[in-house]
């Protein structure tokens, strides 16, 4: 394998994929943040502990166009992070996800870890706007969170494993079994859901768009160029 | 009298090397975007990081969009 080429492949392929998702989330998802905020501004109005003075205002936008540019940015980092992750799951996976193509291959592996590592944890413990997390439980909910994808990610691994003595339709179902007991098992999120339902579903429903546009765009461009560039070929000569 | 004849050989061994590094950078990534609450910028700016919360604000909306568990 071509080392530096693989590294960078996988580098700028989830940077790509992030700055899409970066520039998704800007478009559709920034809109139920600002009236998710703007919720919580009225709440600290109306208990108090703001007053809404131009100086608040001044600080607010301040702090919001910090936050809006950010998007972009943690969106690269965040692509890179992953991708880097799915990077090493597709150079040691080739081999055995079906299909004769790079980009087939890509894009299948990008399905089954948006499946188990994202939909399923968000099934479990779905995304919420601003106001409806409570900062006491935070540290709880980030256990929660990580521990459910990785048990999923596991689980997946370990049923793949399996896969391989008895049918694949066997492995299926003893995943399928696997995280309905995790569900059942593992805790609800503690924190109450004040904010508008609506308001709520569609934010999640925008969420999901974005992410979903990650895992299509990381797994499309790191297999356009690993077809391109085959980083897994190191050509020795003998002569 | 020798033959010479060229044979291309392909390897698909993946180095460990890479492994670390990409996994370094998940790992960092990761922690940076979905997790920080101070914590990098805290080996710089001590406690005053944790109140400032510099890269959880700049990383906010993604945290959130990303289902990130948030505050």
């Amino acid at each position: 394998m071509k080392t530096v080429l693989f590294i960078i492949v996988v580098l700028i392929s989830g940077a790509f994929a992030g700055l899409i998702h970066g520039t998704v989330n800007l478009v559709l998802v920034e809109p139920y943040l600002d009236v998710a905020i703007g919720i919580e501004n009225n709440s600290l109005f109306a208990t108090g502990l703001e007053k809404d003075t131009p100086e608040f205002w001044a600080a607010y936008d301040g702090y919001r166009t910090w936050q809006k540019s950010g998007q972009i940015l943690a969106g690269v980092i965040l692509g890179t992070s992953i991708g880097s992750l799915f990077g090493i799951v597709f150079a040691l996976s080739r081999g055995s996800i079906p299909g004769n193509h790079d980009v087939k291959k890509s894009l299948i592996l990008a399905g089954i870890m948006w499946f188990t590592l994202y939909l399923l944890p968000f099934l479990k413990y779905p995304a919420n706007p601003p106001t409806v997390g409570n900062e006491e439980t935070l540290v709880l909910r980030v256990a929660l969170y990580v521990s459910f994808i990785i048990l999923s990610g596991v689980g997946a691994l370990a049923f793949y494993k399996l896969s391989k003595r008895f049918k694949r339709s066997i492995a299926i179902l003893g995943y399928a079994i696997f995280i309905a007991a995790l569900f059942v098992v593992m805790p609800d999120n503690p924190d109450e859901i004040t904010a508008p339902a609506s308001l709520v579903n569609e934010f999640r429903f925008v969420s999901v768009l974005g992410v979903t546009s990650f895992w299509v765009s990381v797994g499309l461009i790191l297999g356009l160029f690993w077809s391109r560039l085959e980083p897994h070929k190191e050509t020795a000569q003998y002569t | 009298m020798f033959k010479s004849e060229q044979v291309n050989i392909s390897k698909t061994n993946i180095p460990k090397l890479a492994i670390i590094a990409l996994a370094a950078v998940f790992a960092v990534g990761l922690f940076v975007v979905g997790f920080d609450q101070g914590h990098i910028f805290s080996l710089v700016y001590g406690e005053q990081a944790f109140t400032d919360l510099y890269i959880h604000e700049l990383t906010h909306d993604m945290r959130h969009a990303a289902g990130f568990p948030c505050h």
